[in-house]
């Protein structure tokens, strides 16, 4: 059994650096295309943390102020229900302070220093208020009524957000889930082409193998080793990129820390996961792509 | 040990390489495959270690129908036959220890077991003191010693040598020859393909003689024609 895990290892080391450019192309590539994939992952949450209040339609939200008492929150609500045709009062929702704060740590990721001065007692509650009429001037002149209800700390528009957000984050997402599919086709076609090459080099040996012998695994999985190899260092690679992407953003971001912008950032415990997202997916296509391309050419 | 039932080989749409051809080889018999080029001789080495399938047909080595096995096995089968080759197959980036140590590494022998068992057969092809010798350092004749080194490493039942003479001068030939006289004397049964009359002649061993696929000729004690 060490005979045979030393021989591995041995040949899948003097494979690869024999083939040092086709490798090098390969781990780029891989690498590139897995960082597109990682910065899809990053984007997607960090818009969906920017447009976390206002998830399942939600146009309008009336923001109570902490320190209003339950008949005032009654009268706000009474007031909403009262204008059924403007809004779809079966989904109007109240997010009371539990609630609200389990939100805004996520609206505030990216701004601690906002999210430390916030607890669940200084929150707003809100109401989020989903129109059935699609007339924008309607819902804002019924919002502006609200502002001068006792309690009522202040009203905010969904269309002052959302419009150009939404179409960017949808930009965005469609954008890079395409190219990072297309490199990630690529650099699994690159491994492809290395194992390939690499097993054309050694016909001879792999000749000789199966005459003596040896058994169609042992001959397959040094090339296999190289492949995963490969995946794992694009995948090394390609988390160093994002982490250096995603700090530089958080940085910069954190310069607009009382705008919307701010909430563009993820939390370290999605980047970790993401991470390791990363690395499977480099491990599994050079694992996969090698495979196929060693049983392909078992038989030159 | 080996034995034919009514196979035939086709390659593609020619003409088949070997036509019901049935024959059977005792254990520890040396036989030589005769006839020119093109005859079928190779085809019927490839089809005992089971590097081609024929059409029709049986082929059986130690008691076993090769042609049912599954693909699995099928490098055990091959643990049991030594192949030998015109143009030796050597590796040249290896030295002539590593070349058959490579055999017994890539079936997962330990190493102690290799460390003994290469100096030996070395030894008994007469290449002893050349094992740190790369092939081009080697002349023809020592080439084809390493290549039935290697061959006979792993102490096979079946030796199949094809054209093992065919690039060697006729003294070298003859030494070649010597060898797996010594090899077949230790049991292993020997088959080899040749058209290299001389040497038939000289060793007066069963022949089988091919014409365009078909076995003309099994002749105990023969000669080439």
């Amino acid at each position: 059994m060490f005979t045979r895990m030393s021989y591995a290892l041995r040949e899948t080391w003097v494979s690869f650096r024999r083939n040092i450019t086709l490798t090098g192309a390969a781990v780029v590539t891989s690498a590139v295309s897995l960082l597109l994939v990682g910065s899809t992952f990053l984007i997607q949450s960090a818009f969906d943390n920017l447009l976390t209040r206002w998830k399942g339609d939600v146009e309008l939200i009336v923001y109570v102020r902490s320190d209003a008492d339950a008949t005032q929150v009654d009268v706000i609500r009474g007031a909403l229900e009262s204008q059924p045709s403007i809004i779809d009062v079966s989904k109007l929702r109240y997010l009371n302070q539990a609630e609200s704060y389990a939100e805004a740590e996520k609206l505030f990721a990216g701004d601690p220093g906002t999210l430390r001065l916030l607890t669940p007692e200084n929150i707003p509650s809100q109401f989020k208020v989903v129109p059935i009429s699609q007339d924008s001037n309607l819902i804002r002149e019924l919002g502006e009524q609200f502002r001068n209800i006792p309690g009522v700390r202040e009203v905010a528009y969904a269309q002052d957000v959302f419009d150009v957000v939404a179409r960017v984050s949808q930009f965005i997402r469609v954008a890079t889930t395409v190219m990072s599919i297309v490199l990630l086709v690529v650099a699994v076609g690159l491994i492809w082409n290395t194992v390939r090459t690499a097993m054309f080099a050694r016909r001879r040996e792999i000749e000789v193998m199966k005459l003596v012998g040896a058994t169609n695994w042992f001959i397959r999985i040094p090339f296999m080793l190289e492949g995963l190899l490969q995946g794992v260092i694009g995948g090394v690679l390609s988390c160093l990129g994002l982490w250096g992407l995603n700090t530089a953003w958080s940085g910069a971001v954190a310069d607009f820390n009382d705008t919307e912008l701010a909430a563009l950032v993820v939390t370290d415990g999605y980047m970790r996961f993401v991470m390791v997202i990363l690395l499977l997916i480099g491990a599994i296509a050079g694992a996969v792509g090698s495979g196929i391309a060693a049983s392909r050419f078992l038989d030159v | 040990m080996i034995r034919l039932d009514n196979v035939t080989k086709t390659y593609g749409s020619e003409a088949p390489a070997v036509r019901d051809a049935s024959f059977e080889i005792a254990k520890g018999e040396f036989i030589f495959m005769v006839g020119p080029s093109g005859s079928g001789k190779s085809t019927l080495l490839r089809l005992i270690n089971r590097q081609e399938q024929p059409e029709r047909g049986a082929v059986w080595v130690a008691g076993q129908n090769i042609n049912e096995i599954a693909e699995s096995k099928v490098p055990y089968l091959r643990r049991n036959l030594g192949n030998i080759f015109q143009d030796y197959k050597l590796l040249l980036n290896k030295t002539v220890s590593e070349n058959v140590a490579f055999a017994l590494e890539v079936i997962g022998r330990p190493k102690h077991v290799i460390a003994q068992q290469v100096p030996a057969v070395l030894d008994l092809v007469g290449l002893a003191d050349k094992g740190d010798r790369f092939p081009h350092q080697l002349s023809g004749g020592e080439q084809q010693r390493v290549s039935i080194a290697r061959a006979f490493v792993n102490r096979p039942l079946i030796l199949l040598a094809d054209e093992p003479t065919g690039n060697l001068d006729p003294a070298t030939g003859e030494g070649i020859m010597r060898l797996l006289e010594r090899i077949n004397a230790t049991g292993t049964t020997v088959v080899m393909a040749t058209h290299d009359q001389r040497i038939v002649n000289m060793m007066r061993r069963r022949v089988v003689q091919l014409d365009r696929g078909v076995i003309v000729r099994d002749q105990e004690r023969g000669v080439y024609d």
